[in-house]
């Protein structure tokens, strides 16, 4: 970012280190993309919305929103401008103060990990040379908002809810963070970018297939994403059935809004986090970043919107399995949320940082044992997709239906 | 000691197995139930996207038996009100025009209402109708522009009274229209544009210009049938045709006999001694029978006593008229003191003329003369004393040729 910004100032002749106006033109610089960055989060929660509405009705055998505009996509904008136009209401018990900024803090600690996230090959706020820490640190805050919300609103049911979902995130910080130290590990830096670099376009190049801690450490991560966002089977702090709508129960309008995209928007966030992590993010199979930086012209171009397009696909499909989750599995009850972190994960992804730190030394000294597993494992993640489908077309015609994706829409 | 070892380490074996079943089945119970999901997601919803979205038209995807909006058909419908008694919820309006079977019908309808709006779908209407007149239909969708529009009116104009149906003796089939026709017409004219409001003059004017056609003067027809009946006592067959007379004859069942000859039946062999089980006859049915059964007790006909004054002045101005033609109001004649009667002043030819003009004019027949003609020359040229025939005309004519031919007040019968 600052990178093409002194670019662009050398092109209007003049020199970024002795310009007296380098700095606002920087400033200028983190204005749009902090723009941008917010739009695209508010934008992209909000098609989520419309989506995890469209694929919950379609796993329940209905249609869902499909009236406004086509297959009902504009729905999001119709709820999104009656959520504003209501009427914020703050109740009088309340802590004024910090029940209106709580809100806030959320919507901070959610677009602050949009800075390090990348998005293509050079589609990046800030490179990090700590972009991990920074994302993990930052995610933080949430949980902030979330407490102050619960305590401000003065009511038992978002106080209960603000508590578990501290408790939650607190729990599985420890099994996530070390999940993802994994990849870090393997990769030899914190930074986004140069964990994507050190993976490659083709599945047995991504982390994820590189031993078999890793694999699991996909999963540890991607469960603790999952309970770290209050997404279902993890949504206790939410919990309809006992706690009417957790830590959110009192807020209305464009304040509770700001939670929903939180909510949404991270769907994105956790998904884009895995696929940089363990999918080999925007990496375009045969094409490795060396030659992707030497690219120029119409070429770079090209590659360039092809990356991204990679790099979105691989998040949308974890998008939807996301949401394909929450309309799965049943809410699990807090002491089974508890004993899953600390007895399963917390020690799984213990276990994993130190097997992957023996398993780097055992590939330095015998390489055609790591390209071995990497095969190995890319074969069985294969067949498991593969069996899988075979199940899920099993399932349709024992009932006696038809694979039918296309009609009733 | 050996022996405590190797149960730990049993326990040690179990504690962690149970750990790895843990493991294994939550990784299970993920494989069945997402191939479950996600097999849905690929499969058709279920969901019909009514009304525009439809692969079919929605007319064919209703059960035959659904309850839909009512439908009457009046061309079987007995009047017998056993609907509108049913109905929990009043929704259904019946009016009732009586008339006494002769000059006009006996029972007609100027008005049929269903609310649509209040209406249940219970289907109690449909229960007790003893011609299947009123069914459901499989119609459903009432959205009008105004909730007054959900009324179906199956009588469409007051002013063209529908005649009821008289079931043939013994029939259990009727011949009803195709289900859902009626119905169908009326919602389509739901939310046509009202008829222009009439203006002042013209309201006024239709309400004077309206026939008071048909209605019934139920105390003077209670006292002929109870003369009738009088004479017949003893011939119970012919007493109970005079009985029935008396009913809606609907036979509608709700007097917890069959139909009307066994509820009048039972009258006339003095078993049941209620005059108030005709439910479609109403007041006019109860009336009438107690004055019957009053009459058959006592062997002798009522007066029009101080009770039944109503029928000459103030029972509702429609109800003291017997003929369609309307004939000026009794009350006005009778009283009027005036010299000699008719008979000695006018005539034979012009005095026959007026005699003619008392009568119903519907030739019945009743008379035992072949017409009304008849009965009039008999009064006039061949010394007929009897001036209580005219059946159809009843206590007006009856008032009539009294006044014309004896100057007096008729008699009670």
């Amino acid at each position: 970012m600052q990178g093409f910004l002194d670019n662009l100032i050398r092109n209007a002749g003049h020199d970024p280190a002795t310009w007296p106006y380098t700095q606002f033109v920087y400033l200028a610089g983190m204005a749009v993309a902090a723009l941008i960055v917010i739009n695209f989060a508010a934008i992209a929660s909000g098609i989520f919305s419309w989506a995890e509405r469209r694929v919950a009705a379609r796993i329940q055998s209905r249609v869902g929103p499909n009236r406004v505009g086509p297959a009902g996509f504009l729905q999001w904008i119709a709820d999104a401008v009656k959520l504003l136009l209501k009427e914020d209401l703050v109740p009088d018990e309340a802590d004024q103060f910090l029940f209106r900024i709580a809100p806030y803090f959320m919507m901070v600690g959610f677009c602050c990990v949009f800075v390090t996230l990348p998005f293509s090959h050079s589609l990046i706020v800030a490179d990090m040379n700590i972009g991990v820490f920074y994302i993990i640190a930052v995610t933080a805050l949430i949980v902030v908002g979330i407490i102050m919300s619960g305590w401000s609103s003065n009511s038992k049911w978002s106080l209960f809810g603000a508590i578990r979902s501290a408790a939650q995130i607190i729990s599985y910080e420890i099994p996530g963070g070390m999940a993802l130290m994994i990849p870090v590990m393997l990769a030899g830096t914190m930074s986004t970018q140069g964990i994507i670099r050190a993976q490659g376009g083709l599945p047995w190049q991504w982390f994820l297939f590189d031993n078999p801690a890793a694999f699991a450490a996909f999963f540890i991560y991607f469960t603790s994403a999952l309970a770290e966002g209050n997404r279902t089977p993890f949504d206790l702090p939410e919990a309809e059935s006992e706690l009417v709508s957790g830590y959110n129960t009192e807020y209305s309008g464009m304040r509770f809004s700001y939670f929903f995209l939180v909510e949404w928007g991270n769907l994105w966030v956790m998904s884009a986090l895995a696929v940089t992590m363990f999918l080999g993010g925007w990496q375009i199979p045969g094409l490795s970043p060396e030659r992707f930086d030497a690219l120029t012209g119409g070429t770079a171009v090209v590659a360039e919107i092809g990356s991204l397009l990679i790099f979105a696909l691989k998040t949308l499909f974890f998008v939807f399995v996301v949401m394909w989750l929450r309309w799965t599995l049943p809410r699990i009850r807090i002491d089974q949320m508890m004993s899953m972190c600390w007895k399963y994960l917390v020690p799984a992804s213990f276990a994993g940082v130190l097997f992957v730190a023996v398993w780097m030394l055992i590939v330095n000294a015998a390489p055609w044992l790591g390209l071995a597993m990497r095969f190995t494992l890319t074969a069985v993640g294969a067949l498991t997709i593969a069996m899988f489908a075979l199940r899920v077309l099993k399932n349709i015609r024992d009932t006696g239906d038809k694979f039918d994706f296309t009609s009733n829409w | 000691m050996a022996e405590t070892q190797a149960q730990s380490g049993r326990q040690a074996e179990g504690a962690f197995g149970a750990y790895v079943k843990n493991v294994r089945d939550s990784a299970k119970s993920f494989w069945e139930g997402m191939s479950v999901t996600l097999s849905y997601m690929f499969r058709k919803p279920i969901t019909s996207q009514y009304p525009d979205r439809m692969s079919v038209s929605v007319n064919h995807t209703i059960p035959a038996r659904y309850r839909g909006f009512l439908e009457v058909d009046m061309d079987i419908c007995t009047a017998c009100q056993a609907c509108e008694r049913a109905c929990p919820i009043q929704v259904i309006n019946i009016d009732i025009l009586k008339g006494d079977g002769k000059l006009v019908p006996k029972l007609r309808m100027e008005r049929f209402d269903i609310d649509i709006g209040k209406c249940m779908y219970c289907g109690l209407c449909v229960e007790p109708c003893p011609t299947g007149a009123i069914q459901h239909t499989r119609e459903f969708e009432g959205a009008v522009m105004h909730f007054n529009n959900l009324t179906l009116r199956f009588v469409p104009d007051v002013l063209q009274p529908v005649v009821a149906y008289k079931p043939p003796k013994g029939a259990d089939a009727f011949p009803r229209k195709q289900l859902g026709e009626i119905t169908r017409s009326l919602i389509k004219a739901w939310d046509a544009p009202p008829p222009p409001f009439p203006s002042k003059e013209e309201a006024a004017k239709a309400e004077h210009g309206k026939p008071k056609a048909g209605a019934l003067d139920v105390a003077a027809m209670g006292r002929q049938l109870a003369a009738r009946a009088l004479q017949v006592k003893e011939d119970k067959p012919k007493l109970q045709k005079v009985i029935e007379e008396a009913m809606a004859g609907t036979d509608c069942g709700d007097c917890g006999y069959p139909d009307c000859f066994g509820y009048s039946d039972a009258i006339a062999q003095g078993k049941d001694f209620s005059s108030e089980k005709c439910a479609p006859g109403g007041a006019d049915s109860k009336a009438m029978l107690e004055t019957i059964l009053v009459t058959l007790k006592t062997g002798v006909v009522p007066g029009p006593g101080a009770g039944e004054v109503s029928d000459g002045s103030a029972g509702g101005h429609h109800k003291n008229m017997v003929s369609p033609e309307g004939v000026s109001p009794v009350s006005t004649e009778v009283e009027k003191p005036t010299g000699p009667p008719l008979a000695q002043t006018l005539s034979k030819d012009e005095l026959y003329k007026v005699v003619l003009d008392a009568m119903a004019g519907t030739d019945c027949g009743d008379c035992e003369y072949a017409d009304c003609d008849g009965y009039s020359k008999g009064i006039v040229y061949e010394g007929q004393t009897d001036l209580n025939r005219c059946a159809p005309g009843g206590e007006d004519t009856r008032v009539k040729l009294y006044e014309i031919m004896l100057g007096t007040k008729p008699p009670a019968k």
